[in-house]
């Protein structure tokens, strides 16, 4: 039982937001400017990017409202009707609420009808969690099809009044990194057991991943203060967790370069598998969050003599920003539209997560 | 690393010992000693554990290196060379760990006296009894492991130590300056690895070393927790 990737679609909230405005969307931490932005921005090369909030910091659009239009824009693009949607699969790092989980809430504000439903819990690699689960049930022959979505809306956590809210107005660097990487957008796929009736579909060959959180202390996280490892929940009251620092979206820079090496590791790992042809590979599309980690990876590749020719790599991450889950498929959606591919031509996709570490692949074949 | 590997049989060679690296990297960071250093919890007297249980292999590492060297015969002179280069670099490094023992508080007597652990024992059996075959071009292999630790202790560890110790300067000589002459030694490995990675079987018996010194390595890291 082959599975294939029939339609996608994405949705990007509001209009694109350039570097210089960003600070007016996301408001001045205590009236002032920020003095790592321009540091970080450049090192990551992203241009500009979409916010969920306005300038007010209200939000316009929730996660699963984009969630919902990324769902919808697949679905109109495919043979399949809203009814006919036997499994919806979807990936956020941060739902609406905290509970019930993020699926319920898109499968509502699609109105889907009696779907089987799976919520993966995770930063960037849930996306591909998402898309295992629906692939293996489609390949146990449990659906004949599958609508598959991520979605992120971090722009809430980077509100000024947030970091306002620490106890002596301190605002480490861990703390603002991730202000300036990420953003908001949905990207969703539609699997299905037979190709597409007309035009092109992916098949997906593999989907892999390694994890590797019982070597590395956590990386990236919302729950736990600067130097402790209390969880938000074992403060007396939820403001105390705020004044501490806890709710704050966190990243051990220090520990991020772990991630290059993770990221070849399992590459090695998969070719030595024999599961693909480097030569073979025709376009590759790697969720890497900025153009520094980028360069990083292609050097460690070529340490181990695999060259991948700079025009196979593709990224739209400094136009669409980093979107976290929904990175790869906003990228798939975008690239499939602007790439004419012919038959038997093959995408290798990766998603390295620094939460914990854990990377994941995956083997696509364009047919017909 | 402008230094690279040239011929295709060096290239998977050189795929293969990375593979090898990485999965080395990731069982290293498991190693009680190793986790507590890389998650800031580390304490003078592990440090000093870790001083004194290096340094007992450490200072029988210029015999296998030196050993090493003696055993390749007349077809392989030049590679012959370049091993003495490096024992020569490295006899004697086994003076900067005693010192940086003692700049941190320990006494020269207890770090001279002590015997090896039980993985220092095994890694060192392994290598003599490797370095006295002939022609032992899977020490490549050995090489490229330890070599490569010496630059993580460089690049990664030393500041570790710094940040959570307080501690002189000259109590982490040995990680810092082991690991500036790694950089060039790793070069060297490279051009070793063009010249006797030549066919599957060299590289299977060089890949084989790496994996098997990978592991006592990480056995030797393990038991500097053990009083045995």
């Amino acid at each position: 039982m082959s599975v294939y990737i029939n339609s996608s679609g994405h949705f990007l909230p509001g209009p694109a937001i350039g570097n210089d405005e960003i600070e007016a969307v996301l408001g001045l931490v205590n009236g002032k400017k920020s003095r790592l932005k321009h540091k970080i921005l450049q090192s990551n090369g992203i241009k500009t990017r979409h916010y969920a909030i306005d300038k007010q910091q209200q939000t316009q659009i929730s996660n699963s409202e984009m969630a919902a239009h990324a769902g919808r824009r697949c679905l109109d693009s495919s043979y399949l009707a809203a009814n006919q949607v036997e499994m919806l699969s979807v990936a956020t790092s941060q739902g609406d609420l905290v509970l019930p989980g993020f699926g319920s809430m898109v499968q509502a504000e699609l109105d889907l009808s009696a779907v089987e439903l799976h919520t993966s819990h995770g930063i960037c690699s849930s996306s591909m969690m998402a898309l295992k689960a629906a692939f293996t049930n489609i390949k146990a022959q449990e659906s004949a099809n599958a609508l598959v979505i991520t979605s992120e809306l971090a722009s809430r956590l980077f509100k000024h009044t947030r970091y306002e809210q620490v106890s002596g107005n301190e605002v480490d660097f861990n703390a603002e990194f991730l202000r300036w990487m990420l953003s908001d957008g949905a990207g969703a796929l539609l699997l299905e057991n037979q190709p597409r009736k007309t035009g092109k579909s992916l098949r997906i060959d593999w989907i892999k991943s390694f994890s590797h959180a019982d070597v590395y202390p956590v990386c990236m996280s919302v729950g736990m203060p600067k130097a402790s490892e209390q969880s938000w929940q074992d403060f007396a009251t939820y403001s105390e967790a705020e004044q501490a620092g806890a709710l704050l979206l966190r990243q051990d820079v220090r520990l991020l370069d772990n991630i290059v090496s993770v990221g070849v590791n399992g590459f090695l790992k998969l070719q030595q598998q024999g599961l693909f042809n480097v030569p073979e590979i025709d376009h590759v599309l790697c969720h890497f969050s900025s153009a520094y980690f980028k360069s990083k990876i292609v050097d460690m590749l070529d340490v181990a003599g695999v060259q991948i020719p700079e025009h196979k790599w593709y990224t739209n991450l400094y136009e669409r920003g980093n979107t976290g889950c929904a990175s790869i498929f906003i990228m798939l959606d975008e690239f499939l539209a602007t790439h004419a591919l012919t038959v038997g031509q093959t995408l290798f996709c990766m998603v390295p997560e620094s939460g914990r570490f854990n990377c994941a692949y995956m083997h696509l074949t364009v047919v017909e | 690393m402008a230094e690279q590997v040239l011929t295709a049989s060096g290239q998977a060679c050189l795929q293969a010992l990375l593979k090898v690296w990485f999965d080395f990297d990731l069982a290293l960071s498991k190693a009680p000693i190793v986790k507590r250093l890389e998650q800031n919890r580390l304490s003078q007297q592990d440090y000093l554990k870790l001083l004194l249980n290096l340094r007992q292999q450490v200072i029988e590492g210029s015999r296998w290196i030196t050993r090493c060297a003696s055993s390749f015969n007349r077809d392989y002179a030049d590679v012959r060379s370049i091993v003495i280069g490096h024992a020569k670099d490295e006899h004697q490094d086994f003076l900067l760990l005693e010192s940086d023992y003692a700049a941190c508080g320990g006494e020269l007597s207890v770090i001279q006296s002590a015997s090896k652990n039980i993985g220092s024992e095994a890694l060192h059996g392994f290598l003599m009894y490797r370095a006295s075959q002939e022609n032992p071009i899977d020490l490549i292999g050995a090489m490229w492991i330890i070599e490569g630790l010496g630059n993580k202790m460089a690049s990664k560890w030393t500041q570790l130590v710094e940040e959570q110790l307080d501690l002189p300067q000259t109590a982490t000589q040995f990680m810092r300056y082991h690991g500036d002459n790694d950089e060039q030694h790793i070069a060297e490995l490279y051009k070793l690895i063009d010249r006797v990675a030549t066919d599957e079987l060299s590289i299977k018996a060089i890949v084989r070393t790496a994996k098997v010194v990978a592991r006592l390595y990480i056995l030797q890291l393990e038991e500097v927790d053990s009083d045995n």
